[in-house]
């Protein structure tokens, strides 16, 4: 799987936006006349994209801002006087911001710890020439791949029986284990761009390993860490079946609460629809964050395959 | 590196990953042996579960609907993830917006994103792609029921999947198109490549590996297909429209199904599954460690 692709060349983090269109610079000029039926047409082809992408969204927003009894009428109603009344009933008869606050506890420490217990294994795994780290990194693809139940279901078990059951540490412990395998190859694969030469050159100036690791390459890799950080902390925050399954009243988290309410009544529906535009709002601004740090993060390491 | 500086720095993640990935297989592996319940001992019945699974139709049905399921969703993925990548890469000033745009289905937790997914086909929530589908084609496309009609019901499930995975594949190839080498494209275009030509030769073999990555993990991703299950597809025992993973859930945890033997040498099964379709990346991965 290995084609090497050059390492988008002293590109600063963040300068997705510089490298803007690479590709289509060497045909400006006269053949921009000639082409531009084509730039037409891809234009079409984003916006409509963008459009489709965001359909559900501005749905389910419409559907929480209507009044209650044309909220899911059908046909569906367009004109309608907006209320804020489902935004109003989910905070008051809810326990959302419990569920949210819980969301949040459960990817916060999740990332940290993933991050923490993650590098220094990357660090050595990008650095260690032994068999044993061809095993660890099969084994931790083979972990990446495996059916959620085959582990979640003991691990329900198990926390019941030690008294973990229905805590957020429970989940964010499981959440840390089940995203490990993807955070030390990713974190691998940026130590691995970064010359082997220069832990040699710190370690003859007297630094010992671990002190490589904390001045010398934790600074270098802050796209990486970035990168590693967002998706951690997205795959606990989107996390749904793990959290079914670990968690009941305590710790439950805003994915479980919404799919609990479809079934229900129309105005609990409404909530449902009201939870999904709150939790969708911060979304967008990660979704915006995030952009510019993943693909020049991705493209100067990860996605070496 | 020294091997005991190797061991020390990499144990904290073996601890966690091992600890919370051995023991739980291990039990599922002795579960799949039993007749069992949550919080009872079991009793051995021996291979008794396995021969269930495998003469159960339902997993045979399972096993087949998720594999087609990945197969169809990962070809659109790839093409379409490709071509939007493509087309990303050359905007200008629009580029932060149209991908801040792409990615918030992919960073929605996809159950959500389902729910919100559903009710644009559920007739009772107003059904408004019906509704609109209705207005552009003067009536013709009728009323398909998309939750109890067995294609309707495939074709929103594999929508679903493809809207919110869509983003990944087109991210992922969007950073391997930074890599491809100008000298290599200015020259086809000095040979008179035509834009085509250009994508086929030079541009396509050059992001191999990206492709191959994305593959790999939309094989691991899709085959596990369960979130999206829950709200799109509640008929999905009915209509054949199980993944495998939630004919484990139905069996082995959801309401009263507590048939965890069965659950658990299901999984078993689906592990066996997941190495034979992983074996070429695996083997790919040791070639190249060693090459290295």
């Amino acid at each position: 799987m290995t084609v090497q692709i050059t390492p988008a060349e002293g590109t600063p983090a963040g300068g997705a936006l510089t490298m803007g269109d690479a590709i289509t610079r060497p045909s400006r000029g006269s053949a921009s006349r000639r082409r531009r039926p084509a730039l037409v047409l891809t234009a079409l082809f984003l916006a409509a994209t963008c459009l489709i992408m965001l359909f559900p969204f501005i749905w389910a927003a419409l559907s929480a801002a209507k009044p209650t009894v044309v909220a899911f009428s059908n046909p569906p109603v367009f004109r309608f006087d907006p209320t804020f009344q489902p935004y109003v009933n989910l905070w008051q008869t809810t326990n959302f911001y419990l569920y949210l606050g819980n969301t949040l506890i459960v990817a916060v420490i999740s990332t940290v710890v993933a991050l923490a217990i993650g590098l220094p294994c990357a660090y050595a795994l990008s650095r260690y020439g032994g068999v044993a780290a061809i095993i660890l990194l099969v084994m931790a693809l083979i972990f990446r791949a495996l059916p959620r139940f085959a582990v979640v279901l003991p691990m329900y078990e198990i926390s019941k029986a030690i008294g973990l059951y229905d805590t957020t540490y429970a989940m964010a412990a499981a959440l840390i284990a089940i995203n490990q395998p993807f955070t030390i190859w990713l974190l691998r694969n940026f130590f691995a761009e970064i010359p082997k030469e220069l832990d040699e050159a710190a370690m003859v100036d007297g630094c010992t390993r671990l002190g490589v690791l904390r001045r010398v390459m934790i600074p270098l890799m802050g796209p990486g860490i970035l990168t590693a950080g967002i998706f951690v902390f997205l795959f606990a925050f989107q996390e749904y079946l793990t959290a079914a399954v670990l968690t009941d009243v305590n710790a439950k988290t805003v994915p479980v609460f919404i799919a609990t309410q479809i079934g229900q009544n129309l105005p609990l529906l409404q909530q449902a629809s009201a939870a999904t535009v709150l939790l969708t709002l911060p979304v967008i601004g990660i979704a915006f964050i995030a952009q510019k740090y993943l693909v020049t993060g991705l493209a100067s390491g990860a996605v070496k395959g | 590196m020294k091997r005991s500086q190797f061991w020390l720095l990499v144990t904290p993640s073996v601890i966690m990953m091992f600890g919370f990935m051995l023991i739980p297989l291990y039990r599922t592996v002795r579960w799949s042996l039993q007749k069992v319940a949550y919080g009872e001992p079991g009793t051995g019945v021996g291979l008794a579960n396995y021969a269930t699974a495998l003469s159960d139709p339902r997993l045979g049905r399972a096993v087949l609907f998720t594999v087609g399921l990945t197969v169809v969703v990962t070809v659109f993925c790839v093409v379409v993830g490709y071509l939007l990548a493509v087309a990303v890469n050359g905007l200008g000033r629009a580029r932060p917006v149209v991908l801040g745009i792409m990615l918030i289905s992919y960073v929605l937790p996809h159950v959500v994103g389902a729910v919100a997914f559903s009710w644009l086909f559920d007739s009772n929530f107003g059904g408004v792609v019906n509704f609109l589908a209705n207005i552009v084609t003067g009536g013709a496309f009728g009323e398909p029921l998309w939750f109890t009609d067995v294609w309707p019901n495939r074709l929103i499930i594999a929508l679903n999947i493809i809207w919110f995975m869509l983003p990944f594949a087109m991210l992922m190839i969007l950073a391997g198109l930074q890599g491809v080498s100008q000298e290599a494209l200015e020259a086809a275009e000095i040979d008179g490549a035509s834009a085509v030509q250009r994508h086929l030769h030079v541009i396509i073999p050059s992001i191999r590996g990206v492709m191959g990555f994305v593959v790999l993990i939309f094989t691991m991703d899709v085959v596990r297909t369960f979130d999206s299950l829950i709200p799109l597809a509640p008929q999905a025992t009915l209509l054949g429209n199980e993944s495998i993973m939630f004919y484990v859930f139905r069996v082995a945890f959801a309401d009263g199904a507590l048939n965890l033997g069965l659950g658990s040498a299901i999984n078993i099964l689906t592990i066996l599954l997941i190495l034979i379709l992983l074996t070429p990346s695996i083997l790919n991965l040791i070639k190249e460690s060693r090459e290295a």
